[in-house]
């Protein structure tokens, strides 16, 4: 059990001291548009003025803003997905206790 | 658990633990958002021409990088300002066990039943069987019922000991003479172990705890079969 952990571990890519990228959720995604954006940004602002330098800030600015939108959007939807799971669970379970009883939505009271 | 150079957390094995690492991942990001700006910013001026050299301030700089930062801290501390008061929520526990710090060993208290209580040694290392985990496993485990949110009352004896479980975020220090609270759910079936987090003398190394998270009916023959053998 524990070598197959040190086996994914060996296989994941983790920044020097940072985040371990395969492992944590919507890291991976989050780089991976920063880049895109970084270079996407960088080469219009290129081709718009013929200023490399400016570009290059330009494109490091695009990386900071598309990785933390990427990542906080993720986030907040997995965050979202986690407690639709947990009521949906909640509901699962509650239907299985009151399933039969008087407390279950689904009875309808009989002829009197 | 924990295995060889593992350099991040263990997987969560309580809904809080799980909210601690969300946390830790998203405060991760933005170190390292800052921390890719700061290289770039120290590449850019290292490869400046230098022709700004009589610049003496700058109010519109000033003000971005006063601005930016207090955004940034907002970002970091409402997420850790819900989760502290997260964990002081007490959520009508199902069960209380007192966990006693000795020197070198756990005794655990199961007061909601009558003459439930053991002590907790680590089995050493020549006595462990194939399989079993070194310096983490003990003699008798803590064992809980899943999905049953638990009240821990933590106190010592002698000196200073630590409760701390790392897989399920709890870490409570054992002070004789005081009686810490936490509460704590275990979300799935599992052993959990830690280890003292409080230097307590000569064996502070040897004295884990090991809890062990089962079904409820498995839970209710376990206490049965301790109290016969009390």
């Amino acid at each position: 059990m524990a070598g197959e952990e040190q086996e994914k571990n060996d296989k994941g890519f983790r920044l020097p001291g940072f985040v371990d990228v395969q492992g944590t959720p919507c890291a991976r995604e989050a780089l991976l548009h920063g880049a895109a954006g970084s270079l996407v940004a960088g080469l219009l602002h290129f081709l718009a003025t013929s200023r490399v330098k400016r570009s290059f800030d330009v494109g490091y600015a695009g990386f900071f803003l598309t990785t933390l939108g990427s990542w906080c959007y993720c986030r907040m939807h997995n965050a979202q997905l986690r407690v639709q799971q947990r009521i949906i669970q909640e509901g699962i379970k509650n239907k299985i206790i009151y399933e039969g009883s008087g407390l279950d939505p689904n009875n309808k009271p009989g002829p009197s | 658990m924990a295995h060889p150079t593992q350099p991040g957390f263990q997987d969560a094995a309580s809904p809080l633990m799980e909210e601690l690492l969300h946390f830790h991942d998203h405060t991760l990001m933005v170190i390292l958002m800052i921390s890719t700006l700061v290289l770039y910013i120290m590449i850019t001026m290292a490869m400046a021409k230098l022709t700004d050299m009589l610049v003496l301030d700058s109010q519109e700089i000033e003000i971005i990088w006063t601005i930016l930062p207090a955004i940034v801290l907002t970002f970091i501390a409402l997420p850790s300002l819900r989760i502290l008061y997260l964990m002081d929520e007490v959520s009508d526990p199902h069960l209380t066990i007192k966990a006693t710090g000795h020197q070198w060993y756990w005794s655990y208290e199961y007061s909601d039943y009558e003459n439930l209580e053991f002590d907790s040694y680590m089995i050493p290392t020549q006595d462990l069987t194939p399989g079993q985990f070194r310096l983490l496993e003990a003699d008798h485990r803590m064992v809980i019922p899943v999905e049953s949110p638990i009240r821990a009352l933590v106190s010592a004896e002698d000196v200073l000991h630590s409760w701390a479980v790392p897989a399920l975020g709890i870490k409570v220090d054992a002070i004789p003479g005081r009686l810490n609270q936490t509460t704590f759910m275990a979300s799935h079936p599992g052993v959990f172990f830690g280890q003292c987090s409080e230097i307590c003398g000569a064996n502070h190394s040897f004295m884990p705890i090991a809890i062990e998270a089962v079904p409820l009916p498995h839970f209710e023959n376990w206490t049965s079969l301790m109290i016969e053998d009390a």
